[in-house]
């Protein structure tokens, strides 16, 4: 189901560790508007937990996650 | 039902065991819990958990061997501290590779940075306030010891200057770009994921091997504290439990699960270690950090805001660094040589000592019954902010 997204936005956080792969989430989903899709590059196991919170507690809708070659691609949509 | 149907339910059920444990992360409450339950294990055994004591014992050795001490620490192998915090990183080790989680992972070079500054600070506050935030505040406080509870108060003070930091720094520093991840792999490569959980295994029964050696050698209490210790590091690992988050997430997310799962584990910690204490079992002394309250409310703000630099506490750094994190691992190793230089630092000088502070063991002013009567409302009360907090986003510090 993850396959056929377009993102609007890519947030490349390889490499960063909690929180600030959340934190600059946060901070890019800020100045996007409703109903765009933000994509997450991350290497953090720590965001697989942090990103579906975060969307739940902000009313984003958490679309999914797929592997990459040693990264993970996040996909939420703006409420 | 015939033989070979009855292995392969068997097998079934092993895998979706292995799927359970080592594929999901526990849940947060589930590792308050067994670290509650843990912590009174460890001390009924032989003594509270710790984490940084184990760091300075390690830096200790190293400035020894490097003849900047001349006095020889007691050996890493058999120091209690270090047996624990070595068990808290082969814990976490075996199962990060247990659940495929383990990659070295490079991070840019201003998280580097910041985890040298951040490891450093924690160094610092840890000596300061006599442990981090396992000893000087966790253990401390199930120890009935005053400086805990001091300690807490400073933690939160430093994890709201640090995040004031990073917001400061997402506006203002060229923001990390990626450090990469990891080695790229090659197509028909060897893939290193699949042999993890099969490392783990090995890694595993290498640590009954070596607690079994221990008992040969006569040092069963010490084989007993690094499976102790290992117990934290895969309970830890399993929930990625942070105590950062119990600290900075009010102010960051709002969220107050790990703040819930603090308050619920130090409850049962409180219980049992005011059980051996009340009892005569162990010695009513231990733990009660000779801090209050300079050493604990300002180590633990410098400690707090070094958590939040570093991106993990002291045993949230160890942990981390065992996954294979740079950034985590470079932490851990300043955290090292500064909380051994600094608690040298503090041991040199008679005024220095006397100003961190002195022990305060709550029932010698409240009684037994009285200190835990305290002690339960606050936890009560930080676990009812953090969840009313949770609702109204009182507490968050907009970036």
């Amino acid at each position: 189901m993850v396959d056929d997204i377009t993102p609007d936005e890519t947030l490349d956080c390889r490499g960063l560790s909690c929180p600030m792969p959340l934190l600059k989430t946060k901070k890019a989903v800020g100045k996007m508007s409703s109903g765009q899709i933000i994509e997450i590059l991350g290497t953090d196991p720590g965001t697989k937990n942090d990103l579906p919170g975060f969307a739940t507690k902000n009313g984003h809708e958490y679309l999914g996650e797929k592997e990459d070659d040693g990264f993970t691609r996040f996909y939420l949509k703006l409420k | 039902m015939n033989d070979q149907n009855e292995n392969s339910v068997m097998f079934g059920l092993l895998k979706q065991g292995y799927q359970t444990v080592f594929m999901k992360n526990w849940p947060i409450w589930l590792g308050g819990l067994l670290i509650g339950i843990m912590s009174v294990i460890t001390f009924a055994w032989a003594r509270p958990w710790g984490v940084a004591g184990g760091l300075r014992n390690w830096g200790d050795w190293f400035f020894n061997l490097v003849g900047i001490y001349h006095h020889q620490p007691v050996s890493p192998l058999i120091s209690t501290n270090s047996i624990l915090t070595l068990g808290l990183l082969w814990g976490a080790f075996g199962a990060a590779l247990m659940s495929k989680q383990f990659a070295i992972r490079m991070a840019p070079p201003l998280e580097l940075i910041k985890g040298v500054v951040g490891g450093t600070l924690m160094g610092i506050g840890a000596a300061m306030a006599g442990g981090c935030n396992v000893g000087g505040f966790y253990s401390a406080l199930s120890a009935l010891s005053f400086g805990g509870l001091a300690m807490m108060v400073g933690l939160f003070v430093g994890a709201y200057l640090g995040l004031r930091y990073i917001y400061w720094e997402l506006e203002h520093l060229p923001s990390g770009a990626s450090g990469g991840s990891g080695a790229k792999k090659k197509k028909n490569a060897f893939n290193w994921l699949d042999v993890e959980p099969y490392l783990g295994v090995a890694v595993f029964i290498i640590a009954i091997i070596c607690a079994w050696l221990y008992t040969r050698q006569a040092l069963t209490k010490i084989g007993g504290l690094l499976l102790c210790g290992i117990a934290f590091g895969v309970i830890i690992q399993r929930c990625r439990f942070c105590f950062v988050r119990g600290f900075r997430d009010p102010f960051m997310t709002g969220e107050g699960e790990v703040a819930r799962a603090i308050a619920i584990s130090l409850m049962i910690s409180i219980l049992g270690f005011a059980a051996l204490k009340w009892t005569g079992l162990r010695g009513e002394e231990v733990y009660v950090t000779q801090t209050f309250w300079f050493g604990s409310l300002v180590g633990g703000i410098v400690f707090g805001f070094g958590m939040l630099l570093s991106g993990g506490c002291g045993s949230g750094s160890v942990w981390r660094a065992g996954e294979g994190q740079v950034k985590l691992i470079i932490a851990v190793i300043c955290f090292c040589l500064s909380t051994s230089l600094f608690k040298a630092l503090i041991k040199s000088s008679e005024g220095f000592t006397s100003l961190i502070g002195s022990r305060v063991f709550l029932p010698n002013y409240l009684s037994y019954k009285w200190a835990l009567v305290v002690l339960f409302l606050v936890l009560c009360a930080y676990y009812l902010i953090a969840t009313w907090n949770e609702e109204t986003d009182k507490f968050i510090v907009e970036i």
